[in-house]
């Protein structure tokens, strides 16, 4: 037994303290018989240095904590040295085996299974196995063990998964078993060496400690892979694109089938190019109201099905009402936005303008959202009109025009306005900040584009947030929620009065992106990665049901803020709140790269690892044979917890005898 | 003159140590009553003699040894004779038995001061032919002897006296209840104890017995441990009787104990006094002659 941290041993000079105490109060009197109490009173005890030592036992036990104490805090360890010293040649085989996707590809598992079972079967009388997989996570199947069938038995449980394999991570993991290992380690890891799935530094894929490793290349050499890459839908058109990607070494022809709800409504060829991409773009859908099931498919498929395949859910959008608020229905301002929010099919939007006179001769809220060009044209009724449409969850976006000039505040919101900025004939302003982190900003940056030659300034509300700045820090774009609504601020003219955004490229996204922000934005994950988890309360579905794509249940009713794991590629069905929704889960394409490690990489990897031989050579200085610490803290404040209880037990009983309270 | 001024024994003699070296109870009483008698000469407070007073009529329960035979001859009436000094009175005595009265700071203990008491007083009384009674409790009653002038009685007394033994915790209620339950006639009560007690319970248990005629002196016997406890450093004390231990400073015993026992013996002397009944200090290390004198005195007053 050794101490990790000995100079805790110093506490052990407390003990004086017990002794000294027990002297002391060693002035134990003598107990006389009185014949009585009547009239006497508990005096405090004479406290006087006695030669002898009272209530050994009440001293030893507060020694005994003392001790205790000051041995907990020096963290006492019994080691144990690694058997292999004394075993002469014992090791423990880590057979790790590569579960990830990759390893469906043409036969590459049923090697993988043979060449586990080599391994098996060279272990020598003394060694040990472990058998661990190797997907997205790292299982373990049953402790060490020199029995060839038991490991026979788990090797035939494994099947490999849909998920992608980091070796770096991988060689993180096994630092664990490294760690508590006896004996020395050889890592055979049995794998297709997939070049796609090293780390970005090669020192990552070193054993933490030190350890053999053996990797057993099942890959086979072939390795053509054709996958679909990507597979998105437009948001302003509606069309859709596949990207399909060739990890072959010839050109291919192949063909990409959509299919929507089950039924295949396109087909397209493709020539891919060796090692190239190509695109299949599809029309707008026609599609059925809620969410749909949209799938594309690369046909024919190949050895790795997995990835052939790519889903998407799309949503038919309702037809919206849109309020466009302008000083006349020709207005530059009103013509700009509704060609915008006209060109945004897949929201569906249908704008409609009236003048500010007009503007409650439909009821407010009708509209989706209200989009007022100019502020200033706005009077107290209408104000007060659309105060009360956004209290009551409206949404709004207003923008200062020349007409807001003259205001001190900006109505609806109440941000202060310190006047209209006027730059000079040549100058201009662009956009400096974004807050790109905002859903209606994400991938806008061309913004910076547009140049602002006016804005109006205006000072921010502690509870307005500035999403986009011009260079000069003046806030272009607010938002401050209302009530149950929200309202977003735009500083300067909608139309090419004060910049030149409309003619922007940007000007469409721009608009579809505070369109969908004030249309609630898709609040709703319709797509997550692979391995991700569903937080079912953040989704507001608590008390749902959740079915993989195979159909089974894999969230049962009342089971809210539980989390689901997206372990399986397809559409996943979650139906609560009475709504279904869809949740597309797609295949890792970064698998799809079936490219092996080249030789001399594997080479260098190998050389990472430590021989047995050496790591028992070298136990002196070898992290892994050092002794395993056995720590003895536990055991310790188990015995001191029970010294401390008799102790208290001893020590109140000596004082009731002082006190008089018990004979 | 004072009343020990023409003791003619030496003082010494009647000290509680030298009558603690007698075996027998009764030697002590006679070694107490005769020698403070032989000092008395002409005392005071009454004669001892033989001188005849009056006739009475026998009773039952009187000696018939003193029956008249002459006058009987003469008339076929039984009388028997009555001198000066013989009251005709009877006395009852109540020894405290408890576990308190077994303490002692030297030879002798308060119990045994109080056996030594009780049997003189017995002898005494005896030897004026008053009727003697006993009644030995601690927290209960643990021996009685009712009162009689019967030849034999004191050898009976003075044996239950010397068979007494510490007992237990103090009751006075239950000795005065049974006194009141048995012993219906006027006469004497002397009770002995350290009077550990309420003065205000033992008001309450006396008075009735002044109530019903009977004098009541009470003998506080108390070591002088107990009245001026001299401890040089801290000691557990262990009280004799409930068994409980306490540790007590000497400061505490040589200034707040002493007032507190002080105003409790106070406070006892003013409760006999409300009860009709006399309180007499006793130290134990006092020679017993001078508890005699104030019982002779106090029969005087009452008798």
């Amino acid at each position: 037994m050794s101490l990790i941290a000995p100079a805790f041993l110093l506490g052990l000079l407390a003990i004086g303290l017990p002794l000294w105490l027990h002297r002391l109060s060693s002035d134990n009197p003598n107990k006389q018989k009185f014949s009585s109490s009547m009239f006497l009173e508990p005096g405090e005890p004479r406290r006087v240095l006695a030669k002898k030592l009272q209530y050994l036992l009440l001293l030893a036990l507060r020694i005994a904590v003392l001790v205790l104490l000051a041995l907990a805090f020096t963290q006492p360890a019994l080691w144990r040295r690694p058997e292999a010293a004394s075993a002469g040649g014992a090791r423990l085989h880590l057979i790790v085996l590569d579960g990830s996707a990759s390893m469906g590809y043409s036969g590459r598992f049923e090697r993988a299974r043979a060449a586990a079972r080599e391994v098996i079967a060279g272990l020598r009388a003394d060694d040990r196995g472990q058998l661990v997989v190797a997907g997205r996570q790292f299982e373990v199947l049953g402790p060490a063990t020199g029995d060839a069938s038991v490991l026979r038995d788990a090797l035939n449980t494994v099947e490999p998964g849909v998920f992608r394999l980091d070796y770096g991570q991988l060689m993180r993991s096994i630092d664990a078993l490294l760690r508590t290992a006896e004996l020395p380690v050889v890592i055979d890891l049995v794998t297709d060496v997939q070049q796609s799935s090293l780390p970005t530094r090669f020192g990552e894929l070193a054993p933490r400690r030190p350890a053999e490793v053996a990797i057993h290349d099942v890959s086979g050499g072939k390795a053509d892979n054709w996958t679909i890459e990507s597979f998105a839908g437009s948001a302003l058109t509606g069309e859709l694109e596949a990207s399909v990607r060739s990890f072959a070494a010839a050109d291919a022809r192949k063909s990409v089938r959509l299919t929507l709800n089950g039924k295949t409504t396109a087909e397209q060829p493709v020539e891919i190019a060796a090692g190239g991409r190509a695109q299949a773009r599809f029309a707008a859908l026609e599609l059925a109201a809620g969410p749909n099931r949209v799938t594309v498919s690369l046909e024919p498929g190949d050895d790795l099905a997995a990835d052939d395949q790519r889903f998407l859910v799309l949503k038919r959008p309702q037809p919206r009402n849109v309020l466009l608020v302008a000083a006349d229905q020709k207005g530059r301002g009103a013509l700009f936005l509704a060609s915008a929010l006209g060109t945004l099919a897949t929201l569906a939007l249908n704008p409609e303008t009236r003048t500010p006179a007009k503007l409650t001769d439909k009821p407010l809220a009708e509209a989706s959202f209200v989009v007022v060009t100019d502020v200033g044209l706005l009077g107290s009724g209408e104000v007060a009109a659309l105060t009360d449409y956004v209290q009551n969850g409206g949404r709004a976006l207003l923008a200062l025009g020349p007409r807001s000039t003259g205001l001190t505040t900006v109505p609806l919101s109440g941000e202060v306005l310190r006047g209209g900025q006027q730059l000079g004939a040549a100058a201009t302003v662009s956009v400096g900040e974004i807050d790109t982190a905002h859903p209606a900003l994400r991938g806008l940056d061309d913004l910076r584009s547009a140049k602002f030659t006016r804005y109006v300034a205006v000072e921010p509300g502690t509870e307005d947030r500035v999403l986009i700045r011009l260079e000069d820090g003046a806030p272009l774009l607010v938002e401050r929620p209302l009530g149950a609504g929200r309202v977003l601020l735009f500083t300067s003219s909608l139309d090419r009065e004060w910049n030149d955004l409309p003619v922007q490229p940007v000007y469409v996204p721009f608009i579809a992106g505070l369109a969908n922000h004030l249309l609630g934005g898709a609040g709703f994950t319709s797509e997550a990665d692979l391995g991700s988890t569903l937080a079912v309360r953040a989704l507001g579905l608590a008390g749902g049901q959740i079915f993989d794509p195979r159909g089974q249940k894999a969230l049962g009713l009342g089971a809210g803020g539980e989390d689901v794991l997206l372990d399986q590629i397809g559409f996943y069905e979650v139906v609560g709140g009475g709504n279904t929704e869809l949740v597309a889960v797609n295949f890792d394409p970064r698998e799809a790269d079936l490219t092996r490690v080249d030789d001399a990489t594997l080479e260098r990897w190998r050389g990472l690892g430590t021989r047995a031989a050496e790591q028992t050579q070298s136990a002196a200085s070898s992290a892994a044979n050092e002794p395993t610490p056995r720590p003895l803290g536990p055991l310790l404040v188990i015995a001191l917890l029970l010294a401390a209880i008799v102790e208290s037990w001893v020590g109140n009983w000596h004082l009731r005898i002082r006190r008089g309270l018990a004979a | 003159m004072s009343p020990s001024a023409g003791t003619a024994v030496p003082q010494h003699l009647l000290a509680p140590e030298t009558l603690a070296s007698l075996a027998n109870l009764e030697l002590v009483a006679r070694a107490v009553v005769t020698g403070f008698l032989t000092g008395m000469h002409r005392s005071p407070f009454f004669g001892f003699s033989q001188e005849f007073a009056e006739y009475r009529a026998y009773a039952e329960g009187d000696d018939p040894r003193f029956v008249d035979w002459n006058v009987y001859a003469r008339t076929e009436r039984t009388y028997i004779k009555r001198y000066i000094g013989e009251t005709n009175t009877r006395l009852v005595i109540l020894l405290d038995a408890s576990a308190s009265m077994g303490f002692a700071s030297g030879k002798v203990s308060k119990l045994l001061y109080g056996k030594f008491l009780a049997a003189t007083l017995a002898y005494l009384a005896a030897r004026q032919h008053d009727a003697v009674g006993l009644i030995v409790f601690d927290d209960q009653i643990r021996e009685h002897r009712t009162a009689s002038s019967r030849s034999g009685r004191l050898h009976g007394v003075l044996h239950a006296i010397d068979r007494v033994q510490p007992g237990t915790g103090t009751d006075l209620t239950i000795p005065f209840e049974r006194f009141r339950e048995i012993e219906k006639g006027r006469g004497l009560v002397a009770v002995i104890s350290d009077f550990y007690c309420d003065p205000n319970a033992l008001l309450k248990s006396v008075q009735p017995l002044a109530y019903q005629g009977q004098d009541v002196i009470l003998f506080q016997l108390l070591d002088p441990q107990e009245l001026m406890p001299q401890l040089k450093e801290s000691a557990l004390l262990e009280d004799m009787e409930s068994g409980k231990s306490m540790e007590v400073s000497p400061i505490y015993m040589s200034s707040l104990y002493r007032e507190r026992i002080a105003a409790h013996v106070d406070a006892l002397n003013k409760a006999a006094l409300g009860a009709g009944a006399d309180h007499r200090l006793v130290t134990i290390t006092e020679p017993l002659d001078s508890v005699l004198r104030s019982y002779l005195s106090f029969r005087h007053r009452r008798g």
